[in-house]
């Protein structure tokens, strides 16, 4: 039944030797292991969490630029559409004003037809009148002598003659 | 290689039967009065000095340190007291109550034991597994303080695996908050008593010793639980262990509950002790036996004896390898209940649930 007498000596020496192992491995052994163990696990948690967001931020960032894209694909649809219509709408204006500065030239040009027209007319009538007069004063100068009737008469005439014309 | 250890097995049991068919013609008186029981005790207990491997003669000769009945204090190396010879009074009982021990005569002629603080085998062995413990854990913390968050490798990693199992695994999901409070007792006992089971496990000389087989080192382990479970032990485990919610006739007039609890209070680190103590010596009797076996049959001849040897060296190695496996079980067995014991002793008001989940 030795077996199981603990014995003196034994139970003293394991207990001073357990004692001071502890004492040691309390003051210079776990509480740096478990500080770092749980530093450590708890850096990479961070780390696992940090990728994690970087991931959905990557995955977030490549979402914002598709609808970047989409938006200035569509931006540029527009802008194009505007220039076209912007386009057809200076060509139209152009077309109006050139319509329009071509009537004014146009206007300018009957007005300054007109007035050629009528002083040419003035001028015509004026020397065919002083040919008519001449005419008549030569026919006359034989017949007659300068007869102020007769001018008036041939004025008459020539009014007349204008206006069937 | 099926092959090669044929042949290996094949030459050790040539080897084997040709020494002992040797021995018996030469028929030394030893080999013949073979006493296995002798034997097996003899590697089970304690011994005052340390044999040197494959030699009976050569041994490390360890300090005596007794006190005698007047109460002066002793101190001489143990070779004196090899093969019966006296020192100053002392000697190695052969027969009585203290077989194996020093003992010494009084004035009156009396045998007695005198006080026998000895540094032993197992107490070397103690010290060698509390040098290692040291070494090993000392390294993980000298890799912390050195490369921080480095990840250790090889032997600190393999040490810093099993830290973190222990810690995490046992300590901190029953424990909760209150972990970093009794992980250092936890986590040196783990360590310590697998260092020991392990050492112990080692045939020759660092190791052999089977210390954790012994009663005396389980008790001072399962007494320090024992201690840190009560001394640390909260008002409300108190509590309830002198008045628990039970209905009152059970602990009024006759205070039945309470003498339950704390009769328990006593059973828990007894259980420990003997539990460890059990497997361990357990397995190295085993073992013991099976080695035995090979010489109880030498007087069979050699043929017999060859293939005990064979069949005892495959049990042997078998239980070597299951005593691998249970030291490290016992070891893990031992803390996850000092673990258990001391939560069982940290309980704040009425956590009824917590406590019943932690009982299963």
């Amino acid at each position: 039944m030795e077996l199981f007498t603990p014995e003196i000596g034994l139970v003293f020496w394991m207990f001073v030797v357990f004692v001071i192992l502890f004492v040691i491995l309390a003051k210079f052994g776990w509480p740096y292991i478990l500080r770092s163990l749980d530093e450590r696990a708890e850096f990479i948690d961070k780390g696992v969490e940090y990728a994690q967001e970087a991931k959905s931020h990557l995955d977030n960032a490549q979402a914002e630029a598709k609808a970047l894209l989409v938006e200035a694909q569509k931006q540029q649809m527009e802008i194009l559409h505007e220039a076209a219509q912007m386009k057809t709408q200076i060509i139209e204006e152009a077309r109006q004003a050139a319509s329009v500065e071509a009537k004014k030239v146009m206007d300018a040009a009957a007005v300054s037809i007109e007035q050629a027209r009528k002083e040419s007319e003035l001028q015509f009538r004026r020397e065919v009148s002083q040919f008519a007069l001449q005419i008549a004063e030569k026919m006359v100068r034989k017949q007659l002598s300068d007869d102020k009737t007769q001018v008036e008469m041939v004025d008459k005439l020539l009014n007349e003659i204008e206006n069937q014309n | 290689m099926r092959k090669q250890i044929a042949y290996i097995v094949a030459f050790l049991l040539m080897a084997f039967s040709f020494n002992l068919s040797a021995q018996e013609t030469s028929g030394t008186e030893e080999e013949k009065a073979f006493n296995p029981k002798e034997t097996i005790f003899k590697h089970l207990l304690d011994e005052y000095s340390w044999e040197l491997p494959f030699s009976h003669e050569h041994k490390i000769s360890l300090p005596v340190i007794v006190r005698d009945y007047k109460g002066d204090w002793n101190i001489f190396w143990s070779s004196r007291l090899e093969h019966g010879q006296q020192y100053e009074g002392f000697y190695i009982a052969q027969d009585g109550p203290n077989k194996g021990k020093v003992e010494s005569v009084d004035d009156q002629g009396n045998r007695y034991r005198p006080l026998d603080l000895s540094i032993t085998k197992n107490v070397l062995a103690l010290i060698i597994a509390a040098l290692l413990c040291l070494w090993c854990v000392l390294s993980v913390a000298r890799w912390y303080k050195k490369k921080h968050y480095k990840a250790p490798r090889k032997g600190v990693g393999a040490i810093e695996f099993l830290i973190e199992f222990i810690y995490t695994g046992v300590i901190k999901s029953t424990l909760g908050d209150k972990a970093p409070r009794f992980a250092p007792y936890l986590l040196t006992i783990f360590f310590f008593i697998l260092l020991m089971n392990l050492l112990g496990l080692i045939v020759i000389f660092p190791g052999g010793a089977n210390l954790t087989g012994n009663i005396a080192v389980t008790m001072v382990l399962a007494l320090c639980t024992f201690i840190v479970v009560n001394v640390k032990g909260t008002k409300e485990y108190w509590k309830e262990t002198f008045w628990p919610d039970v209905p009152l006739w059970l602990k009024f007039p006759l205070p039945i509950m309470p003498l339950i609890e704390v009769f328990g209070i006593f059973t828990k680190p007894a259980a420990l002790m003997v539990r460890l103590f059990a497997n361990m010596m357990g397995g190295h009797m085993i073992i013991l036996s099976l080695i035995s076996l090979i010489f109880i049959f030498g007087a069979f001849g050699a043929v017999v004896v060859g293939g005990i040897t064979v069949i005892s060296v495959l049990f042997s190695l078998f239980m070597l390898m299951i005593d691998t496996l249970v030291s490290f079980i016992q070891a893990y067995v031992f803390t996850m209940l000092s673990t258990l014991f001391i939560s069982l002793a940290q309980v704040e008001g009425h956590h009824e649930g917590k406590t019943e989940k932690v009982e299963k």
